[in-house]
């Protein structure tokens, strides 16, 4: 256990310092990590670890079992490109399909194509997709050797030498310089802060941007590597993606010292505002933490995919179908005419060229039919769409390229624009049922703004701008003016009284509350240089707690200014006058006591104690037989301000007299030191501490929502979205945070759930099912509306928090749980940990047909977003983990709007209709095919060239389904936004379902039969010869496939008209050329053919009785059963005579963004 | 994971973020293009649109399906089967026999009526039935590019089982398609005066010059021990063997017609025309019919009165759907684009969550 001991200084130390702890404050649910971290410092064993010798990579690494440092992200080289690329396009069935029918096609007795014929679809799809693949591999390696090929600063051969990235091996002692990244993951042996402290950000790693504080050994910190050998061996963990775990130990000189998680830098994160830093490499490259962590997103699947691969099942059985009939039959012609065969003109089965007459072409009864059936299914191969796959893929391209470039969702404030990382998704984004969203960061900006001060019974709420150029407040550091960085609204009245001192009553307790403002907190003071003006320095207050900075910046505003911290001291200029308080002692934040305090000595010798911290918890430590009237003060002005959504602390304060501080002086020294149970140990001295104290007021502060947040809320309500809140916050902020973002309105009736044990949980479940039954069965008898009405009239909302999530998620309560949160319309979740954001995901997503979406923006996201069926990821500042993990990026909550209600519906109508008509644009080649099979004796002849067959879904039909899927339009932007309830046709899978696909299919069989019998009859028993008939299918087919699809396009730009007419005259331009080849059997066919007039009457004939049906259909469904896009169309074009009351919707703030 | 350079900032970044910005603003181009706002015309289905179309399909297709008719009616057409009738009744039990020896006289004589006065040119055409030149084997068994050149005379690897001769020499033209070459023949008279039966023009052109070879001449073509039709005269070229080439565009159906030759005169009404038939090709074997086909034609080919009624029907259809949806219309209009018809809007409260 000798071990241990230095460690446990050495947090004590921390805690000093509020350093190691900064993870407690924001997520209640890391509050046993410290006591952990004591208590399972068990012994490495030798097989588990990892040795380094300390500056000896060559015997660090003497098994070359360690990775180097160089990174690949790329999955191919050069050399390995075409078989592994080919090898991952492979797994796709669709393409094994593909192979397979190639490969039949070259058995002499299957050849139905010619080789070159058979093989182009296969080689066509598979090029596409490696030049796609290849230029994104190029682009990782170009990223890969951007990245290995950066440089540090390595110690060789006794001297600090640049060396590339990739070469750094493990046991290398590496220096890092200021604002540099790290380039592996190293354990900190010294840095230029006397004290050994190294500020790193993390921003890369976990997502978030405050400063966090490394610490190298004491041991180790007065090394200097140039001058003398450190001989040193490091027994560590072996590699493995936790971030915020490390367990080593470390024998230096003879000594043993414990190294945990704060004495560990990462690779990725930045060192600031540390000069420099010495470190070893312990984890290199590819097994460093952060590469562990950066696993590609999983790759996904949309839902339309999903439901398609149903009717593509089905499209199988059609196709076994119709080669059963054609083997059926052949095998009852074979029968029929068995005796015939060996002299039959057209058939002629014996061979008689050599002495004996012998089979020629024959296998026998059995083989022929087999042979037949196998033949059949390379003719009517396209019935299965593989083409779609590719087009599909193509098509959302594009979608996401017009998505990238929508102005309407380019942040102007990060400079970012949308983001598509995954390609796989665009039409899901129609059909999105549940929104979860993250709060701060995505509802909120998380830019805390201090706006309301309540000191003493008085509130002051006359917020102005700033008063910062007031030269009183500058305090003066080298000569310079020392501002802060954030400038805070400041109350006239309240800046007077600040200013007068400490004489008057009142006056002392302004004194005091700022003075709590500026000192009760872990806020680390950062001077730096004002870019714009060279005589001001400005004063970045870094810390762990967007609340912290922003009281701290407040309190500055009002003259008391932060501007140093030491682990024994903070320097306050107060009204400019530099004043030093030495911090004797400092209780950490934690979400049981729900307060944080700190003891100050005080520079007129007395010993305060100043404790800040929710309401709630702060009136049970404040003496409330003092000053009744102010406390009913406070307590009303709290009321206020949490109704308008502020997040509110209260501030007490208590005089130490000199026994009280020896006694908790004693108490903190040995709870500090203690080993076992040290975090309860220091909780209960901090509660006999913060105990009678004098309230000094309250402070509100704004968490302010992003820009177009409620009307965003309203909005995807509106559109039926239901918006569930993820939040870690704790439950009275989610609530008003709920009210100011509309998500929570004074209409709904709310259903709160805090449980702390299995039990209770399921009691308030059946209660709360009990309660939102009845409201319903309300709702139900004076609306007169079924109870299929999901508590529509009288909104439920569900607030419920982490702990009561502990108990449910997982069990068998989820069940209830997930009846009671269907029921209502908004669910808020408090205090909820990363995981069980997933798991609330996971809850719904699991159990419903309805697609997912999760929204958040920081590292505590990921696993919500990932687990989700469409991940998206706020690229705020919160770095970049969530977005890394996300499908979709994009820089504010509000353009969740235009991305679902706009392009999510454009998608999901576009794909919809795309893949229907690829269905029907091969069934119905299928068809024709199959019917002129039926009069060639079953013997599969095309009439249609082969070539025709392949370029047909190539070249004939293909774009103008890709241009329609990427560029039609069923309703515009605007009419899109201003009803939302549009969205509810992706909810009731309008574009794309079984039904649509069997009248789909009807048609297809019709237009079939219209295209091949016009002909037949017109030509039956008549001159006209196989190519020339062939030629006129062909002709029919792609122009009756692109007028459906014209039909069917609602938005007529040029780019449709090109396409589509387009494609008609490439078809003949074709045709021309295949029938320009004197070795084919149909030489100059078309032009023989194209002479007649019965030939353009037949095509004329064919497309008019194919379309006829379905244009009267779609006229009566349109006219007589409209939809809502239907006459939402209409209006768009007609405009709406008769607007109707309930529809007028202001026009939405979300158009009216700038627009360029 | 890629290092600091690709992100863009967080709140300790600001200087970098900022310099980043003011070197590259990432804010989209506008062009009507990339936000999608290309102009486009809207076509709605309106009622109006509708029945007005209906009316233009109807009003275009029945006069065409009625000039259809009318030039279909005006085809005088004499078509003659005699596939049966040409066998001698000794034979009538075993027409295979018949048909196969060389004993038989194959010479049948027959007679028939002109119903109308045909214009010339006379097309003659016989027609088989139920002969599948559209069969798989059948129609991949030819080589095109032996046809074309003397150069390619061994290419015949497409054309078995007629592809070389017991010795192995090279069939010129070889396949099933040349081997089964039709070989009756027919010569016309009226009233002992015989018609001249031209054979000029019923080939393509196009395949007389470029897809038989004029430096290409019949060789050892049906000199096995299996005649499946016609020989051909050795010393002339292929691109000279106009039935050959008539033949050899195979027909799309199992019941087809091909041009034998014009007549190149009218054929006044109820004359009497004698055509002596050399009733060599054997259609027996697998029970297909021969017919003589005499026809005149018009813009529409020869007599087939199914296009016109197709027009007829399509075009009437139309115009009963005109008039039904006029019906309708009048009966049950509905106002375009009204939003009190939108779904939210008729049963209030369905979508308000």
């Amino acid at each position: 256990m000798d071990s241990q001991n230095p460690c446990e200084g050495e947090i004590s130390l921390n805690q000093w310092k509020g350093g190691n702890s900064v993870r407690e404050v924001r997520h209640g649910s890391r509050g046993g990590d410290l006591e952990m971290l004591g208590l399972s410092q068990k012994e490495i064993g030798d097989d588990d670890a990892r040795l380094v010798y300390l500056n000896e990579p060559v015997k660090s690494n003497e098994r070359y079992e360690f990775s180097g440092n160089s990174i690949r992200t790329s999955k191919y080289s050069a050399f390995s490109f075409l078989p592994r690329n080919l090898f991952r396009q492979f797994h796709r069935v669709a393409y094994i399909y593909f192979l397979i029918i190639a490969v039949l096609n070259q058995l002499p007795q299957l050849a139905v194509f010619g080789r070159g014929a058979s093989i182009m679809p296969l080689a066509f799809v598979l090029s596409v997709t490696a030049v796609k693949d290849a230029y994104e591999d190029w682009r990782r390696h170009r990223s890969d050797r951007v990245e290995n090929n950066r440089l540090a600063w390595v110690l060789v051969d006794d001297q600090f030498q640049q060396k590339k990235w990739k070469d750094i091996q493990v046991g290398e002692i590496i220096r890092i310089q200021t604002n540099e990244t790290l380039p592996c993951d190293m354990v900190l042996l010294s840095t230029s802060e006397p004290t050994g402290v190294a500020y790193v950000q993390t921003v890369n790693l976990d997502g978030e941007s405050n400063l966090k504080t490394r610490y190298a050994k004491q041991e180790t910190l007065p090394r200097i590597p140039e001058k003398e050998m450190i001989n040193g061996l490091i027994k560590c963990e072996r590699p493995n993606r936790n971030i915020y775990g490390f367990q080593a130990n470390m024998e230096i000189e003879g000594k043993r010292l414990s190294l945990g998680p704060s004495n560990i830098l990462l690779r990725g994160c930045e060192l600031k505002n540390t000069a420099w830093a010495i470190g070893v490499a312990v984890y290199c490259g590819r097994e460093t933490k952060a590469m562990l962590n950066s696993s590609g997103a999983s790759s996904k699947r949309s839902q339309l995919e999903t439901l398609m691969n149903f009717e593509t099942i089905i499209l199988s059985v059609f196709l076994i179908v119709l080669c059963s009939i054609v083997s059926i039959c052949a095998a009852v012609w074979l029968r029929r005419r068995r005796d015939e065969l060996d002299i039959l003109p057209f058939y002629r089965r014996k061979d008689f060229a050599h002495g004996d007459p012998k089979d020629f072409n024959y296998y026998g009864w059995g083989l022929e039919i087999f042979f037949t059936f196998l033949m059949s299914v390379i003719v009517f191969q396209i019935m299965i769409p593989i083409s779609l796959y590719i087009s599909m893929e193509l098509v959302r391209v594009g979608q996401a390229y017009f998505m990238i470039r929508d102005m309407i969702l380019y942040d102007e404030d990060s400079n970012s624009r949308f983001q598509c990382r995954s390609l796989n998704i665009n039409e899901d984004l129609g059909q999105i049922k549940y929104v979860f969203s993250d709060k701060t960061g995505t509802l909120t900006e998380n830019k805390m703004e201090f706006q309301r001060a309540s000191i003493w019974g008085v509130d002051y709420s006359d917020g102005r701008t700033s008063s910062q150029n007031d030269p009183v407040q500058g305090s003066k550091i080298d000569g310079k003016i020392l501002q802060p960085k954030m400038k805070v609204k400041v109350d006239p009245q309240l800046l007077e009284l600040s200013r007068r001192g400490k004489d008057t009553k009142g006056a002392k307790n302004v004194h005091d509350f700022f003075l709590a403002l500026a000192a009760c907190n872990t806020i680390v003071p950062l001077v730096v240089d004002d870019r714009l003006d060279s005589t001001v320095k400005l004063l970045d207050y870094q810390g762990e707690s967007p609340d912290e900075q922003a009281l701290a910046y407040a309190a500055a505003a009002y003259g008391f200014m932060l501007t140093e911290r030491t682990s024994g001291h903070i320097i306050i200029s107060i009204q400019g006058e530099r004043q030093r308080f030495n911090v004797l002692g400092l209780h950490e934040f934690d979400s049981d006591r729900k307060r944080m305090s700190v003891i100050l000595g005080c520079p007129d010798k007395t010993v305060k104690v100043f404790v800040k911290g929710a309401d709630t918890s702060m009136f049970s430590v404040i003496d409330r037989s003092l000053n009744t009237n102010i406390i009913h003060a406070t307590e009303a002005h709290l009321q206020t301000y949490s109704s308008m959504g502020l997040r509110t602390l209260v501030i007490g304060i208590r005089e130490l007299n000199n026994s009280e501080f020896e006694q908790w002086h004693l108490e903190f020294e040995a709870a500090s030191t203690a080993i076992i149970g040290r975090a309860a140990l220091l909780r209960k001295v901090a509660s006999n501490v913060e105990n009678s104290l004098t309230i000094l007021g309250a402070s509100a502060i704004e968490d302010k929502l992003q820009q177009g947040v409620p009307e965003a809320i309203e909005s995807l309500r509106t559109a039926g979205i239901k918006v569930w809140v993820l939040t870690g916050d704790k439950q009275e902020t989610a609530i008003s945070i709920g009210y100011s973002s509309k998500l929570l309105t004074s209409k709904m009736t709310s259903i709160i759930i805090n449980s702390n044990s299995k039990e209770s949980s399921r009691k308030s479940l059946e209660d709360a099912l009990v309660a939102s039954k009845k409201l319903m069965i309300v709702s139900g008898t004076t609306h007169n509306t079924g109870p299929s009405d999901e508590a529509a009239v009288n909104p439920v909302a569900l607030i419920i928090d982490g702990t009561s999530l502990v108990y449910i998620l997982d069990s068998e309560l989820e069940e209830q749980l997930f009846e009671l949160a269907s029921r209502c319309s908004v669910v808020l979740c408090c205090r909820v940990a990363p995981l069980q954001k997933a798991g609330i995901v996971s809850l719904v997503k699991n159990r419903t047909r309805d697609m997912t979406l999760s929204i958040g923006d920081g590292a505590n996201d990921v696993s919500m977003i990932q687990m989700a069926d469409v991940g998206v990821g706020i690229s705020g500042r919160e770095g970049q983990q969530a977005v890394m993990a996300s499908d979709f990026a994009m820089g504010q909550f509000r353009f969740l709007v235009p991305l679902l209600l706009v392009h999510g519906h454009w998608n999901y109508q576009r794909m919809g209709y795309m893949i229907l008509y690829n269905f029907y644009r091969n069934a119905v080649f299928v068809l024709i095919l199959f019917w002129y099979v039926l009069f060639t004796s079953f013997s599969l002849t095309t009439a249609i060239t082969e070539w025709s067959s392949m370029l047909y879904s190539i070249i004939y039909t293909a774009l103008p389904t890709i241009v329609v899927g990427i560029l039609d339009k069923d309703l515009s932007r605007r009419t899109l936004l201003k009803y939302p309830q549009l969205y509810g046709a992706g909810h009731r899978r309008e574009a794309y379902n079984s039904k649509l696909f069997w009248l789909t299919m009807i048609d297809t069989l019709w237009q079939s039969v219209a295209v091949f019998f016009i002909p037949l009859y017109a030509y039956w028993a008549s001159t006209i010869d196989g190519s020339s008939i062939g030629d006129l299918w062909t002709l029919a087919v792609v122009i009756l496939v692109n007028l459906h699809l014209a039909m069917d396009i609602i938005r007529w730009s040029w780019i449709s008209h090109a396409v589509i007419w387009g494609s008609i005259i490439a078809t003949f331009i074709c045709v021309i050329i295949i029938d320009s080849v004197p070795i084919f059997a149909g030489y100059w066919a078309i032009f023989h053919v194209a002479k007649t007039e019965l030939f353009w009457l037949c095509l004329l004939a064919i497309v008019a009785a194919a379309l006829i049906p379905r244009f009267v259909v779609k006229f009566l469904y349109q006219y007589y059963s409209p939809c809502d896009i239907q006459i939402a169309r209409e209006a768009e074009k007609f405009g709406s005579p008769r607007e109707s009351p309930n529809t007028k919707i202001e026009t939405n703030p979300i158009l009216g963004s700038p627009h360029g | 994971m890629k290092g600091g350079e690709t992100s863009s900032g967080g709140g300790g970044q600001d200087d970098s973020s900022t310099a980043v910005s003011s070197r590259k603003n990432k804010k989209p181009k506008y062009s009507r293009f990339t936000q999608q706002e290309l102009p486009a015309c809207k076509p709605i289905l309106t009622p109006g649109w509708v029945i007005s179309s209906f009316i233009f399909v109807g009003i275009v297709f029945i006069p065409i399906g009625l000039a259809s008719l009318f030039a279909s009616e005006h085809v005088v057409e004499i078509v003659e089967r005699y596939d049966k009738d040409c066998i001698p009744p000794d034979y009538r039990n075993n027409s295979l026999h018949y048909i196969q020896t060389s004993e038989t006289n194959k010479t049948c004589t027959r007679t028939f009526h002109v119903p109308k006065h045909m214009k010339g040119p006379v097309f003659i055409y016989y027609e088989l039935d139920n002969f599948y030149q559209n069969h798989r084997r059948y129609v991949k068994s030819r080589s095109d590019k032996q046809l074309r050149s003397k150069a390619s005379e061994a290419t015949t690897g497409t054309c078995k089982p007629e592809a070389v001769t017991s010795n192995g020499q090279p069939i010129v033209p070889c396949g099933l398609v040349a081997w089964s070459l039709f070989n009756d023949t027919y010569s016309f008279s009226i009233k002992n005066e015989a018609l001249n039966v031209s054979k000029k023009d019923i080939a393509w052109k196009s395949d007389q010059e470029h897809k038989f070879g004029s430096d290409v001449y019949p060789k050892n073509f049906q000199s096995g021990s299996f005649i499946g039709g016609g020989k051909l005269n050795s010393s002339i070229p292929l691109s000279e063997q106009v039935d050959l080439i008539v033949w050899m565009r195979t027909a799309a159906l199992p019941n087809f017609r091909k041009l034998y030759g014009k007549i190149e005169r009218d054929l006044e009404a109820n004359s009497t025309i004698t055509v002596i038939i050399q009733n060599n090709y054997n259609t027996y074997g697998f029970g297909g019919k021969k017919k003589l086909v005499l026809s005149t034609t018009s813009w529409i080919g020869g007599k087939n009165n199914f296009l016109g009624k197709a027009y007829l029907t399509i075009g009437g259809l139309c115009l009963f759907l005109a008039v039904c949806f006029i019906f309708v219309y009048v009966l049950k209009p509905r106002p375009l684009g009204d939003p009190s018809y939108l779904s939210w809007n008729r049963n209030p409260g369905e979508h308000v969550n």
